[in-house]
């Protein structure tokens, strides 16, 4: 897919979807950077492995206030 | 240049306390200094929204009152606070920095609001912020931009642009601020004062305006350690009005402040938050390091697991979250953000669901590997809050700047962010000046509840350093 190809459907995705409309020439510039973070979301693809259990944040931050702990 | 003056406002938010509930100082004296701080430098500054004096020399003689009639004062009698803009309180604005809520007069009070309330503190003015939380460096197009007050030209940090300021400029002896990805140790670390993120779950956020339903954090912004370990004393705790907030005991956190770190392993990370540093920033913590050691402390060099993750992941959850909550006035009145404000939020409403699903998910997975390959190690990291020495207003003005501006104003947060994907207790406190007289922030962080320790190591700190104490001379406009 091309750049211009992509970005049209960018737009059409995000008027269809939450009815914004791209409000300056910032937004635009800002919405390209988004380039950067889906490579970087991408490359941790594979690299973490964790257990298929329910996980709560919530809970995660009790059990880890505990780790390395000293009496 | 520092003043060479002195007035009560110079005390400490614990000083003036302790002051007030032994009779050394009254509650009257207290706000009018703060007043006369705010009357001469507020022009210059900008730090405030709104301030009501008649309330607030209500507030005061009732205090003296109160201690007249002798019985039980409160840890805070008699202190005259000002928060960030987007602390509701019943019958008062709450512009939470925007012209969308100009006047939104909400009917109800924040907890945080109550609880300083109920500890003898009251609140005389609202104080500027970034609109809606929504940017690192403390301007505002709306209410005018929040000035250093060590040089006006340069930013205040933010989103808690005025807490910072106005604590540095004496206007207030702490002030609330509120942390998404750094906007309470941001504009703590610009302008010179402490200010800590607490826990995520710590301290309740009902009755403050939302940003980001997972990573929002409310804390103090104040001269010391020691008065933010005051102010988190009375202000953390669960609360039944807000379901997330933590059933966690908390602790007497000043009584904890031995100024004894022996014992206590203290990271410094080798990569990431030491990536492309500016060389005062760099000298200025090494420097605090040795300071630390000498108090007992243990400096291990480490790397930080997982850092490429907890980045890619904290900005995929900020960005649509951010987004999520301001969708209806986005659709209907976008006009009336910033441009700043609205070109930031609009790329979030590109990020598919499933990324944010699983930046989520795993926050907790890695929470939880990064806390056991940490703190296995270490009890606490230390870090820079800001890489870089402080840009000025005009380098970081996305609305007037040339492309490119918006990367230079939102790399400000590049140390601060991780910590609240993570939920990690975070301080900064001050820990130098650059090369421009502006101030350079030490961030403490620690494991999840252990705020303790973390503001333990921040007062061992300033046992032994005066930058906290320094005042800003400034300048006339």
């Amino acid at each position: 897919m091309s750049e211009k190809t992509k970005f049209v459907n960018d737009m059409v995705a995000i008027a269809t979807w939450h009815g914004v409309q791209p409000p300056n020439e910032v937004a635009l510039r800002m919405l390209g950077d988004l380039e950067k973070l889906i490579r970087d979301f991408e490359a941790l693809r594979g690299t973490m492995r964790f257990e298929d259990e329910p996980a709560s944040f919530e809970v995660a931050l009790v059990e880890a206030a505990s780790i390395g702990v000293r009496a | 240049m520092m003043a060479a003056r002195l007035d009560v406002a110079d005390l400490s938010l614990v000083e003036a306390a302790d002051a007030v509930r032994k009779g050394e100082v009254s509650a009257i004296s207290l706000l009018e200094a703060c007043l006369a701080n705010l009357d001469s430098h507020e022009e210059a500054v900008n730090a405030t929204i709104w301030v009501d004096k008649e309330a607030a020399f209500t507030a005061a003689r009732a205090a003296d009152a109160k201690r007249a009639a002798g019985g039980p004062l409160g840890p805070l009698h008699g202190l005259p606070l000002a928060h960030k803009d987007m602390y509701y309180q019943a019958g008062r604005l709450s512009s939470c920095g925007s012209a969308i809520r100009r006047d939104f007069v909400p009917d109800y009070s924040a907890t945080v609001i109550e609880r300083l309330s109920a500890a003898g503190a009251y609140a005389f003015a609202g104080l500027n912020m970034a609109e809606f939380a929504q940017n690192g460096t403390g301007h505002n197009r709306h209410h005018g931009d929040c000035r250093n007050p060590w040089n006006l030209s340069y930013i205040t940090g933010g989103s808690s642009s005025g807490s910072g300021a106005a604590v540095a400029s004496r206007f207030t002896f702490a002030a609330l601020g509120s942390d998404t990805g750094g906007s309470i140790r941001l504009p703590a670390a610009a302008n010179g004062v402490s200010g800590i993120k607490p826990t995520q779950t710590r301290v309740s956020r009902y009755g403050v305006m939302p940003l980001s339903f997972s990573a929002d954090n409310v804390g103090p912004l104040a001269r010391t350690a020691r008065d933010c370990a005051r102010i988190m004393s009375v202000i953390a705790g669960y609360d039944p009005r807000d379901p997330t907030s933590a059933e966690m005991p908390v602790p007497d956190y000043e009584a904890g402040l031995t100024g004894d770190l022996r014992g206590i392993r203290i990271g410094m990370p080798s990569t990431y938050f030491l990536d492309e540093l500016d060389a005062p920033v760099r000298a200025a913590i090494e420097a605090a390091a040795s300071v630390l050691t000498g108090r007992g402390a243990t400096i291990v060099p480490m790397t930080l697991p997982l850092m490429d993750a907890v980045a890619t992941y904290a900005a995929v959850v900020s960005r649509v979250e951010g987004a999520a909550i301001h969708a209806e006035w986005m659709r209907q009145r976008p006009q009336d953000f910033a441009t700043h404000i609205n070109a930031r939020m609009f790329p979030g409403y590109a990020i598919p669901a499933t990324y944010y699903v699983e930046a989520l998910s795993r926050r907790g997975p890695i929470l939880k590997a990064f806390a056991k390959e940490v703190f296995s190690q270490v009890d606490l990291l230390v870090t820079p809050t800001i890489r870089t020495c402080l840009p000025t207003l005009a380098a970081t003005d996305i609305d007037s700047g040339p492309p490119g501006t918006e990367q230079a104003a939102l790399g400000i947060s590049t140390n601060t962010r991780p910590f609240n994907y993570l939920g990690l207790p975070s301080m900064s406190i001050p820990c130098g000046f650059d090369l421009n007289g502006l101030p350079i922030g030490l961030q403490i962080s620690g494991r999840p509840f252990a705020e303790a320790a973390v503001l333990q190591a921040g007062d061992a700190y300033q046992r032994d350093t005066d930058w906290h104490a320094r005042r800003p001379a400034i300048a006339a406009v």
